[in-house]
């Protein structure tokens, strides 16, 4: 009965009679082992001896066979020597088994072995209590050949799971091991179809039990054989095989789910029957635990795969040449024939190895980085960290280029089910509204979709950062360009700016006839249209912080970039450039968030306002001053009462008149020394410009519409 | 291909045994399981450990290095950190997330980034510098902070047990 697990403690005799197996690597202490052997021995031989007295007795009482049979049978003591001997005939018949199949049992093997042994014998015990009235020497058969065969399917089990383990695999032992398998799972359908043939022909009885323990039995050698096949391919490979633990995984699950099948089955059938069987529930209970815990891995699983490949770069070769290309995982170089991924603190690692890691724990494993995070919390990152994972983001479509592309393609057997923008469209925790300057580069009015964002003034700078065409993340690594670069191109810090639309289409005829009269709706028009000025502002306010966040980051070493482009030109401001927005603009955001769907379109066509580049002019400065004090005010006002009597006319047109009083700026882009080094004021003035420029450019609509109105 | 571990494991064998760090030995203790390690810590310099040559098995786990290693010193041993039957109880061995009670930061914890190696300088210098806060062996810990003679009684006796008796590792593999 029980082979093989006698060594772990000295118990009481007969049941402790066998020799315990050896450690592995070496007898133990000589004394201990020759001891436990004698003991052992003495056992069996004293079960012998008593078992020959016991027939030499009943010979010698009844002088011929059959009343000698039945002198044994009639007598308890007799019966309780007989009994005694032939379960020390099934250890030994499991000792032969053993040394057939295993060999020499591992240290590991034998402690499990006693553990499970003994919840075994308690559950035994609990059914024998709750089939008292079938109890017969074919019961406790019954029940020897159920223990037994557990027995060699655990060994089976942890046997196939040492594969792992062991450098050397022989011959010898996958011939064991497969057919121990066979034999078991011949033996485990044979007895299933008793037990069902048995309960058929005489009604439900202990053999349902059996039946049900015997399916278990049957799907525990399943995942081992399911194991086994997944180790031999491993083994025989020639690479290591990356997905083999996504298969375990899966194995598990499909197990899992069928085993807690089972269970219900097996207690529904039963409660049905006879009552609840107790002695099933903490198997039952365990099935479903790691059932969970298995569907949970599968889950977080997926979740790693499908961020890895989503949110992280492949990385370069010549990053890998910068390290010194060692994934600490695994501690096995890096080279290009393996999928490596570069996390936002720029460690890289094998794709394989990270994902198990992260199944467990979605922190980077060398600097312990929080890598892994829910799309919506990104944003209560520190600022390093959130522009680390735009800039991935991003990075993804410019890297393509550089990497064939290989890393947005699922790979085989690896989820192609997952669409890898679905999670950048998780990012965004509203809709995305449409950029007229970027879907009508044509030239076309600008049309936008009439669908409002719930609230403009956040969706902008996000959305931006992923509808505009980043700069390559490769570029992060490279130093940065000292000669001028196309726009769109060069950034060489993380964060894309949000840019302006290319191409500014201008308000539609219809737009503008709405502003055109003395009517209150259209003086509400034109109020509308100053609040979407507000509405860029805002945009240009996140667009700065952004930038002062990036140079915050920025090493004191690293060499400010060129300003050359509009992509760029913001890129250094300064935090107080920022403030003073910012001081603007927060007193306008009451406003900016009732704007209603119909004045979406306008906003949206204002925001394709281009910026132009402007020659620096202190006194232009000044007039942005004013046009941002008098906004200021004005808004200010507006909030304070809704009051229609106040008069947006008159403020529109101060607003007109001063804008139209500065001088035309829209002079083309001045070529600017490249290497030189803007400075602060230089910088700030840049931001002024850029603001003033969108002002003019809306003095112009109006312009237009003044003169339109006059004709 | 042998298992990601496995591989792991035999690498980290190799470069313990080219370049073994002072005072430290281990390895697999049969060549038929690598998950199974033993270990020689010598006691560190001046301290009350010093001379001792303390036998420890490590017990690697199947997805190691995701997960940490156990330990256990086989040789008797008395000190804070250490269960009476042998247990080594220290945050670089524990798993992240493993401590409900908050009392170790998870940087300290297990993670890939650390190897069988820096686990065993991390036990030599936790022999130098018991952490009496969390301790595992609650009179060891109440006996360092105490009464320093009586514990320095008992380290010298044990340490000479190490001394007398045959490591367990030779009269293994032997």
């Amino acid at each position: 009965m029980n082979i093989g697990v006698e060594n772990a403690a000295p118990r009481p005799a007969p049941r402790a009679g066998a020799p315990a197996p050896p450690a592995p690597g070496g007898p133990p202490s000589m004394s201990s082992s020759v001891w436990q052997r004698l003991r052992s021995v003495l056992l069996m031989l004293c079960s012998f001896g008593l078992t020959g007295l016991v027939l030499a007795n009943a010979y010698y009482q009844r002088q011929q066979f059959y009343p000698s049979v039945v002198y044994i049978t009639k007598s308890n003591p007799s019966m309780a020597v007989i009994y005694v001997q032939s379960f020390v005939f099934v250890i030994l018949f499991g000792k032969l088994v053993r040394k057939i199949f295993f060999g020499q049992l591992r240290a590991a093997e034998v402690e499990r072995l006693v553990e499970s042994f003994w919840y075994v014998f308690t559950e035994t015990g609990l059914t024998f209590t709750m089939f008292r009235d079938d109890i017969s020497p074919n019961f406790v058969v019954f029940f020897t050949i159920l223990v037994f065969l557990k027995i060699f399917h655990w060994l089976t089990e942890d046997r196939v799971d040492y594969m792992e383990q062991s450098p050397n695999i022989t011959v010898l032992f996958h011939i064991r091991m497969v057919s121990l398998m066979i034999i078991l799972a011949s033996v485990d359908i044979q007895l299933i179809a008793y037990a069902y043939t048995s309960t058929v022909s005489k009604g439900p009885s202990v053999q349902l039990v059996f039946a049900f323990e015997y399916a278990i039995l049957l799907t525990i050698l399943t995942t081992t054989a399911i194991k086994y096949v997944l180790h031999v391919i491993d083994l025989y490979g020639e690479n290591p095989w990356e997905d083999k633990a996504v298969f375990m995984l899966y194995t598990e699950v499909v197990i899992g789910f069928i085993k807690s099948l089972l269970y219900m089955i097996f207690v529904f059938i039963l409660v049905r029957t006879h009552t609840f069987p107790v002695f099933a529930f903490r198997p039952m209970y365990q099935t479903l635990k790691s059932f969970k815990r298995a569907f949970n891995g599968v889950l977080l699983s997926r979740r790693a795969i499908h961020v890895m490949n989503t949110c992280y770069p492949n990385a370069t070769p010549e990053e890998l040449a910068n390290t010194d290309n060692v994934c600490i995982i695994c501690r096995e170089e890096m080279n290009t024939n393996t999928i490596t991924k570069k996390l936002p603190c720029n460690h890289i690692f094998h794709k394989s190895c990270l994902r198990s890691w992260f199944q467990r724990q979605q922190t980077c494993p060398t600097c312990r980085l929080e890598v892994l995070e829910a799309p919506g919390q990104n944003r209560t990152n520190p600022a390093g960290v959130n522009n680390n994972n735009n800039n991935n983001n991003n990075a993804n479509s410019g890297n393509n280029n550089n990497n064939q592309g290989a890393q947005q393609q699922p790979r085989p057997g690896q989820f192609p089910m997952f669409d890898p923008n679905m999670f950048m469209q998780g990012r965004l925790p509203f809709p995305m509204p449409p950029f007229p300057g970027v879907n009508n580069v044509g030239g076309q009015p600008g049309r936008p979709g009439a669908a409002a964002p719930p609230r403009p003034t956040t969706t902008q700078p996000s959305a931006s950062a992923t509808t505009t065409t980043g700069p390559p993340g490769a570029a992060s690594m490279t130093p940065p360009p000292f000669f001028p670069m196309p726009p769109f191109f060069g950034a060489p810090f993380g964060v894309p700016p949000p840019l302006p639309p290319v191409n500014f289409a201008g308000l539609t005829d219809d737009e503008l006839r709405a502003m055109e009269g003395q009517e209150r709706q259209n003086v509400e028009a034109r109020v509308r249209c100053l609040r979407n000025i507000q509405i860029l502002l805002d945009a240009a306010v996140m667009e700065m912080q952004q930038y002062s966040s990036v140079a915050a980051r920025l090493q004191p070493g690293v060499p400010s970039f060129p300003t050359t482009s509009t992509a760029t030109q913001s890129s250094t401001t300064t935090t107080s450039a920022t403030q003073s927005t910012t001081s603007t603009v927060s007193s306008s955001s009451g406003s900016v968030s009732n704007v209603t769907t119909s004045t979406s379109s306008t906003t949206y066509s204002l925001l394709g306002a281009r910026p132009r580049v402007v020659a620096p002019n202190p006194s232009l400065e000044k007039e942005a001053e004013a046009v941002i004090a008098k906004m200021d005010a004005k808004t200010s006002h507006e909030r304070k009462q809704e009051d229609p009597a106040i008069d947006p006319e008159r403020v529109l047109s101060t607003l007109q008149d001063e804008l139209l009083s500065s001088p035309s700026t829209s002079s083309a882009s001045p070529a600017r020394n490249i290497d030189s080094r803007p400075s602060r004021n230089e910088e700030q003035d840049e931001i002024r410009r850029r603001r003033l420029a969108l002002f003019e450019q809306q003095a112009q609509k109006e312009n237009a519409e003044e003169s339109k109105k006059s004709n | 291909m042998a298992s990601t571990a496995l591989r792991r494991l035999m690498a980290e064998f190799k470069q313990l045994s080219e370049n073994p760090p002072e005072g430290l030995m281990a390895g697999p203790i049969s060549d038929e399981n690598y998950f199974e390690w033993e270990a020689a810590i010598t006691g560190p310099q001046d301290t009350v450990f010093e001379d001792g040559v303390f036998i420890a098995r490590l017990t690697f786990p199947q997805d190691y290095p995701l997960n940490p290693p156990k330990m256990k010193f086989m040789s008797k041993i008395f000190h804070p950190n250490i269960y009476a039957d042998g247990r080594v109880c220290i945050s670089i061995l524990h798993a992240p997330g493993d401590d409900p009670m908050g009392y170790e930061q998870s940087s300290e914890r297990w993670s890939p980034v650390q190897s069988v190696e820096k686990v065993l300088l991390s036990v030599m210098s936790m022999l130098a510098e018991p952490n009496t806060e969390s301790p595992a062996n609650v009179d060891a810990a109440k006996m360092w902070r105490e009464n320093r003679e009586d514990f320095k009684k008992i380290a010298h006796k044990h340490v000479r047990m190490t001394l007398e008796e045959d490591p367990p590792s030779e009269s293994r593999n032997t």
